[in-house]
């Protein structure tokens, strides 16, 4: 897929819009994209970190795009998701890598891991399933 | 007596919950209906950003999954008296249904056991349509730090939006 179509594919949904996501990278098994901080973002008020939430919805969301045949087909179908959060998520900006583990005819399933500066220290993991047909 | 302390105690968390409330919380216009031991059942009217098309008839399973999280926490912090910090460790979430409705979106969840180091909590979403179909379930596990001095709940009244 090329990067500048699923780009504009993402800028028409109103909650990537809100997400705030850039594309930067994508081949047949991996997607990578980042997102810049914005207070809207916050969870803990004590903190100011990420929310788990926005954490999950962006990896969720990388994920169902890596998994795309093309720019132009159906969104897939979430069926379920598990997070694990590995360390804190303070404000700046987050990347995600999405690694298609296995896609069939009707499924597929979807690794991601999430970080701030250093790939070496995630912030968060995710495993994620979807529907395609 | 107890009762009527704890009465108390919830609805000051309720009340600094909702009057701190910053980011996500407040981009969400939660509104809390119930919170108690028992759990926390919130209100979340519905928000053409927060869909997958112009037309907003479909939400984005992640409000969904943030909408758990954010319950969860509210709900650790009511059952757990002495909660000092809390960090969700892992967070799993089922989509049952497609989340399609412009109906205001319901949660309940509740920390269904607690040890000293560990919450765990479950949750489920629904539309409030009437007919209560579950469109999502999810599940959460939180690391604790338990203390009296400087507990969350004093953390949370001093510090925040304006300080």
């Amino acid at each position: 897929m090329n990067i500048i179509e699923l780009q504009t594919r993402c800028d028409r949904v109103p909650f990537f819009r809100f997400l705030g996501i850039s594309i930067l990278e994508t081949d047949e098994t991996h997607l990578l994209a980042k997102m810049p901080f914005e207070e809207r973002f916050i969870g803990n008020p004590v903190l100011d970190t990420y929310h788990g939430g926005i954490i999950a919805s962006f990896m969720e969301t990388i994920a169902s795009l890596s998994v795309l045949d093309d720019v132009n087909a159906a969104p897939v179908k979430p069926i379920n998701l598990a997070v694990d959060y590995l360390r804190p998520g303070f404000a700046g900006t987050l990347t995600t890598r999405a690694t298609i583990s296995r896609k069939g005819r009707r499924m597929a399933s979807v690794e991601t891991l999430a970080w701030l500066e250093d790939e070496s220290k995630p912030v968060a993991k995710g495993l994620f399933h979807f529907l395609l047909v | 007596m107890t009762d009527v302390m704890d009465e108390q105690r919830f609805a000051t968390i309720a009340n600094l919950w909702n009057s701190r409330a910053k980011g996500l919380i407040l981009e969400m216009d939660l509104k809390i209906e119930q919170a108690d031991k028992n759990g926390v059942q919130i209100r979340m009217p519905f928000n053409p950003d927060f869909c997958l098309d112009e037309e907003g008839t479909m939400l984005h399973g992640g409000v969904l999954t943030a909408l758990l999280d954010s319950a969860f926490g509210l709900a650790n912090f009511l059952a757990i008296d002495d909660v000092q910090t809390m960090a969700t460790l892992d967070l799993r979430v089922d989509y049952l249904r497609p989340a399609k409705s412009r109906a205001d979106v319901m949660v309940f969840a509740d920390c269904y056991r607690q040890t000293r180091h560990i919450a765990f909590g479950s949750g489920k979403i629904w539309f409030d349509t009437g007919n209560k179909e579950e469109v999502a379930r999810g599940s959460a596990t939180f690391a604790l730090t338990r203390g009296n001095g400087g507990s969350l709940l004093d953390k949370m009244k001093t510090t925040g939006p304006g300080s």
